[in-house]
């Protein structure tokens, strides 16, 4: 029997089987959880791109709407409330949108928010974005 | 120091704040039950001399005067300010500036009394203007904090403002192309920031927190060390002093005496505290020593402490027992 000078022990695949096993089903996981982990993180990802393009895109079509409203009137507060909403246009011109991993997309989101809040309340009394939202006291 | 005055000036509820007019005849609180109320001097007593009309739907958390005297600005967990006048014999709301998402939690005038700033807990600064028909509108909006701001505080002669927030960081604002930047993170408190106070020159400025400590920052112009006149930089400040071991609990504000270069501290414990800076103290080491110290000011959290614009030594403290302390300061020569 060759069992006896061969390297190969018959009961090792026995005995072994186990780990064996555990080994290529970790594999086997490993590879189909990576792809459906790429899958999943994909539709995330396209979701979330797409809410923050629109939510910019809203921001681009609000300064360009006003700025035709108010381009013909002449008075100060009027080129004050231009140069704002002109600022807030620039600010969604220079977003990095085609690069996610871009260092100052996140300041550059806050800052166009908040000169869209800046403007929503100057260009257009009454304007809300966002509801008051009534959670906890904090002094 | 002397107690003068105590009275009950917000019943059954907190006293939030207390801000002297420019001349110091008249001291205005807010509170928990949404009343602002203007007291003065009556002989021997103190009176309340105005009630605002209800402008609020929720806590009113502070109240600041206009340089000029004429306009109180409060601010209200309501999500709104309003500017109060007065008309006749009585104090109406002129205007309501809306636009903070939620809880307002200051406002400060400038000194020239042309730009308002206001904070909230929606993490962001607002810079308003004032024009010539009391039209206020909105200059800037700055989202630098990462959470809740507390305080602002415009410098005394520039136009450099100071906020104080919950992200344990204070940050100084100035005006560049329209808008609002931040120009300087104060780090060094390790819990939230609760208020702040220029020193007369400005050249200083004080921090309370939650950590119970008082920090003072001093403006260093990079060109005083390296003499290369690099002017075009912006000053650096720089901690140089931290007041730790006086308070056991979260110090909720500082005050600092525009004429006697005194600090006065609000305390969670009750007390109030008088600091006093050393003689020996120089413009590399700042030294405060604690001058007075009144454990049981009040029955509860101390909010805040206000020194009177004119009269040196006169100190007003309100607090969570709904009460307005009034406080004569005699230093010990």
């Amino acid at each position: 029997m060759n069992w006896e000078s061969g390297s190969e022990d018959p009961f090792d695949s026995i005995f072994m089987a186990d780990n064996r096993f555990h080994c290529e089903a970790y594999r086997e996981g490993l590879a189909e959880g990576t792809r459906q982990g790429l899958l999943e993180g994909m539709s995330h990802g396209k979701m979330h791109g797409a809410r923050l393009s629109a939510e910019m895109s809203f921001y681009y079509g609000f300064a360009f709407a006003w700025k035709c409203l108010l381009q013909n009137n002449t008075d100060a507060k009027s080129r004050k409330r231009l140069r704002a909403l002109e600022a807030l246009a620039e600010h969604v011109q220079a977003f990095p949108h085609d690069d996610p991993r871009h260092a100052s997309l996140q300041p550059d989101v806050e800052k166009a928010r908040a000169k869209f809040r800046q403007v929503s309340v100057t260009a257009c009394p009454g304007f809300r974005h966002s509801s008051v939202t009534g959670q906890e006291l904090v002094p | 120091m002397n107690i003068l005055h105590k009275f009950s000036a917000h019943p059954d509820t907190r006293c939030w704040y207390v801000a002297w007019n420019p001349t110091g005849t008249l001291l205005a609180s807010c509170g928990g039950d949404r009343a602002i109320r203007i007291w003065a001097r009556e002989g021997d007593s103190w009176e309340c001399r105005f009630v605002l009309p209800e402008g609020h739907q929720r806590t009113i958390r502070k109240v600041a005067w206009s340089p000029c005297g004429n306009y109180l600005a409060s601010a209200s967990f309501d999500a709104t300010t309003c500017i109060w006048g007065k008309k006749g014999d009585d104090f109406e709301c002129l205007t309501v500036l809306e636009g903070h998402e939620n809880e307002v939690k200051c406002v400060s005038w400038a000194p020239s009394g042309s730009l308002l700033a206001t904070c909230s807990r929606d993490k962001s600064v607002w810079v308003w203007e004032v024009d010539e028909e009391d039209e206020y509108e909105c200059v800037s909006v700055v989202n630098a904090h990462t959470q809740d701001v507390k305080h602002v505080v415009w410098h005394p002669t520039k136009e450099l403002l100071a906020s104080a927030s919950y992200d344990n960081t204070v940050r100084l604002y100035k005006e560049e192309d329209d808008d609002w930047v931040c120009k300087a993170t104060l780090e060094g408190h390790t819990a939230t920031v609760w208020s702040l106070a220029f020193d007369s020159s400005g050249q200083r400025l004080a921090s309370c927190s939650d950590d119970r400590t008082v920090k003072i920052w001093k403006e260093c112009h990079p060109e005083d060390e390296q003499g290369e006149g690099r002017a075009s930089t912006d000053p650096e400040w720089k901690c140089v002093c931290t007041l730790s071991g006086f308070h056991s609990r979260t110090v909720y504000d500082v005050a600092w005496c525009q004429q006697t270069g005194l600090l006065a501290t609000a305390c969670a414990d009750d007390g109030v505290r008088v600091f006093k800076e050393d003689s020996n103290s120089d413009c590399h080491q700042t030294i405060f020593s604690l001058s007075v110290h009144i454990p049981k000011a009040h029955n509860q959290d101390v909010n805040c402490v206000a020194w009177h614009p004119k009269e040196a030594g006169l100190l007003a403290s309100c607090s969570d027992d709904g009460e307005i302390a009034i406080w004569s300061y005699q230093s010990e020569t």
